[in-house]
């Protein structure tokens, strides 16, 4: 675990804004982990807010829902953000302003109707991943502890932080739906003390008796990173360290990033897909840094033309997700997906020096979350040992960039280690 | 490296105050020397010139501090060659080189001139040629020079040696700055002082805890060549063992070997180790051991 400045001003504490009105979305069907969607639209078709585009194909999928009404002008590769291109829905908006209100009453339902109102709501994990919610709450085994993540670790990124003040209420109705299906013995919070001011808020709301969670706590951690790294927080908060290969089921945890837990109070008792998300706008080259609620499939690209971002002239790097973690972008042309929490604008100040060679300090090995030795993989990656990189347990990274970033000599090393997993996998042939 | 290039500005210094031209010869041949060697090998390996990473500049300041002042010319400069092509890019370069590239060059010198590397001045009589460093003063002799001489460096030995004080200052101020991990000097001090500690206890003659941190090159190595991180292994635990074992080769060659000081083939030998202890030290895997609990 290492410290790493937070820059999370101003955004931090500025209330968060809307665009809700986009031209032209871009849908791709991969969102999620798991198989890609079904289509079930073809081009030139007219579709509603809310209807299903693309449905769940095999267990790990999920659907996706057309975010406003509209026609599907094409249905092509597009640039994705994460994985070069995809197959996109490409559909042009026409103005419309469907409004939901409190339709179910949640409790009333049971677990089987409340599990597949997730999966036709489209519902992935939020902080990242995006494994598709409604299998991760029909666990194998039991759940005794549900953490809700909002430590929100990576600078600059603040998304969690506004839903927490701005949706508190949610959170937690979301937090109750997914206890009916979960039965946890005890829902930890877990917030970093950098969001210290907001705790209060969620105490009074968690206090106020109409949302009933079993034995709540919110728990306030050390502002460290990656605290918010799924196994990090376990251990964080009850001691326990995951094996290697197991789930956080295997030690009877689950945790959930408390935007799913908004997407999920949404799906159940508003009846709304997963549609829209807050995404963090941030970094030294944005004029204003903010988070702003936008539809799903909303290039970037669209909001610097509409002026919902301003980019300054020193604009020397684009990166969807946080500086520790994301993917640098080659330009605008890329929508937000369920899973992006935030893009980063960045000027030069922020660029990386030249790599030099290795000095074998050892900083990253004291910085690994994950207690690897990055080092020891980066020679054997450049002279093509793959082989031997499962002896230092490369599988155990969380590619979390602490390395990288204390590393004096600036080797991007969770690069090179994405390189050798890959690798590896190319070698090993998969289990049958 | 520039870092530990400030840290040894006051070694150097009290090298050049004791020393005076000697010193300050030996500095220069040796530096540049070892900047010549670097400018050559990279240019011959078709890689980048790496002179600017302060990596040659310092290899070259560690021999020359490591070499006692009636070094010749010729050899200060083989020395400096063998420590960067042979100690260093031989094996790869910066980071890739197994032992300490310094030591290496004053090991070559020792085995090519031993009687030149064995030979010292006193400080303050420059002319007056010597055997006599307080190590060799008491293995051959049994003479325990007192800890004042010891601790200022008024006493015979390698020029940048002498001198206990302005190391400690440079090596706080590395510990300081965090630009060595302190596990290796607080191992290795704290294994000579129980190792020198017991042996006193038993045989008086064999010199106090406080005379064998202070005599010969064991702070210089302590602080400076045990604290390479290249050389060094990159495993907290690691580091732990290093330092120790650093202590009992050293002391067991001052107290048993043929040679008064073993600093330097303690330090060397010990280099030899750090693949296998980096191996033999990874990190408890995350999720298995005590803390397991599935």
């Amino acid at each position: 675990m290492i410290h790493v400045p937070e820059y999370k001003e101003p955004q931090h504490s500025r209330q968060s804004e809307s665009y809700l009105t986009p031209k032209k979305l871009y849908l791709p069907l991969i969102q999620h982990t798991g198989k890609p969607s079904r289509l079930c639209v073809s081009e030139g078709s007219t579709v509603e807010e809310g209807s299903v585009l693309a449905e769940r194909d095999g267990l790990i999928s999920a659907a996706l829902h057309a975010p406003k009404n509209g026609k599907i002008d094409r249905i092509t590769s597009f640039p994705h953000p994460l994985c070069g291109r995809a197959q996109t829905i490409c559909m042009t908006c026409a103005p419309s302003a469907r409004s939901y209100s409190l339709r179910y009453n949640a409790l009333a339902q049971s677990g089987e109707e409340l599990i597949e109102r997730l999966q036709h709501s489209g519902i992935v994990g939020m902080g990242g991943a995006s494994f598709p919610t409604h299998v991760k709450a029909a666990p194998p085994k039991p759940i005794t502890t549900l953490i809700l993540n909002g430590c929100e670790c990576e600078p600059f990124l603040s998304a969690d932080y506004r839903l927490m003040w701005e949706r508190a209420e949610e959170i937690l109705k979301g937090t109750e739906v997914l206890c009916r299906l979960l039965k946890p013995r005890k829902v930890i919070l877990a917030v970093e003390s950098h969001t210290q001011p907001v705790c209060e808020h969620i105490r009074s709301v968690a206090a106020n008796g109409s949302i009933r969670l079993p034995d709540f706590e919110l728990r306030i951690l050390p502002s460290r990173y990656p605290q918010g790294g799924e196994k990090q927080l376990i251990r964080a908060l009850t001691g326990r360290e995951v094996p290697p290969k197991n789930l956080p089921l295997d030690v009877g945890c689950m945790v959930q990033n408390v935007a799913t837990c908004v997407a999920v109070y949404e799906a159940v008792y508003l009846s709304k897909p997963l549609i829209e998300r807050l995404v963090c706008f941030c970094g030294d080259a944005v004029k204003e840094p903010k988070n702003v609620w936008v539809k799903i499939g909303t290039t970037l690209q669209e909001l610097v033309e509409e002026k919902v971002i301003e980019l300054e002239d020193s604009l020397r790097k684009i990166v969807c997700g946080g500086p520790m973690m994301g993917t640098a972008l080659d330009g605008l042309h890329y929508p937000i997906l369920k899973g992006t929490g935030g893009f980063l604008f960045l000027s030069e100040s922020f660029l990386r020096d030249e790599e030099s060679p290795c000095i074998r300090c050892g900083r990253c090995v004291d910085a690994c979350p994950m207690n690897l030795a990055p080092l020891e993989y980066v020679k054997r990656i450049t002279r093509g040992e793959y082989g031997t990189l499962s002896d230092y347990y490369i599988e155990d990274c969380i590619e979390c960039g602490a390395c990288t970033y204390v590393c004096p000599a600036r080797i991007p090393l969770v690069h090179y280690i994405r390189l050798g997993k890959q690798r590896l996998r190319a070698q090993t042939p998969l289990k049958k | 490296m520039w870092q530990v290039v400030i840290a040894l500005i006051p070694a150097a210094g009290a090298s050049l105050f004791f020393f005076r031209t000697h010193a300050l010869w030996l500095l220069v041949l040796c530096v540049g020397g070892a900047a010549a060697a670097e400018a050559v090998i990279v240019k011959i390996r078709g890689r980048k010139l790496t002179l600017r990473d302060g990596s040659a500049v310092l290899t070259g300041i560690l021999l020359a501090l490591v070499l006692p002042p009636f070094t010749t010319w010729y050899a200060a400069l083989l020395g400096a060659a063998v420590a960067i092509l042979i100690g260093k890019h031989l094996f790869g370069g910066l980071g890739a080189n197994i032992f300490n590239p310094a030591l290496i060059g004053r090991a070559f010198l020792l085995s090519a001139y031993p009687a030149m590397l064995t030979t010292f001045a006193v400080p303050g009589n420059l002319d007056a040629v010597t055997k006599a460093t307080p190590l060799y003063l008491l293995k051959s002799q049994g003479i325990e020079t007192p800890l004042l001489p010891l601790f200022t460096g008024t006493i015979g030995g390698c020029i940048g040696e002498t001198s206990a004080v302005c190391l400690l200052i440079g090596g706080v101020y590395l510990l300081a700055r965090k630009i060595v991990d302190w596990r290796i000097p607080l191992s290795f001090l704290g294994t000579v002082i129980l190792m020198s500690t017991i042996f006193w206890i038993l045989r008086p003659q064999s010199g106090s805890p406080a005379f064998h941190l202070l005599s010969g090159g064991m702070l210089l190595g302590i602080l400076f060549m045990a604290t390479d991180p290249v050389t060094t292994p990159s495993t907290k635990t690691g580091r732990y063992l290093f330092g120790t074992f650093c202590g009992i080769v050293i002391m067991i060659l001052r107290y048993f070997s043929g040679l008064p000081e073993g600093v330097m083939y303690g330090i060397l030998f010990m280099n030899a180790f750090v693949p296998l202890i980096n191996r033999y030290t990874k990190p408890r895997r995350f999720g298995t051991g005590k803390m397991s609990t599935a």
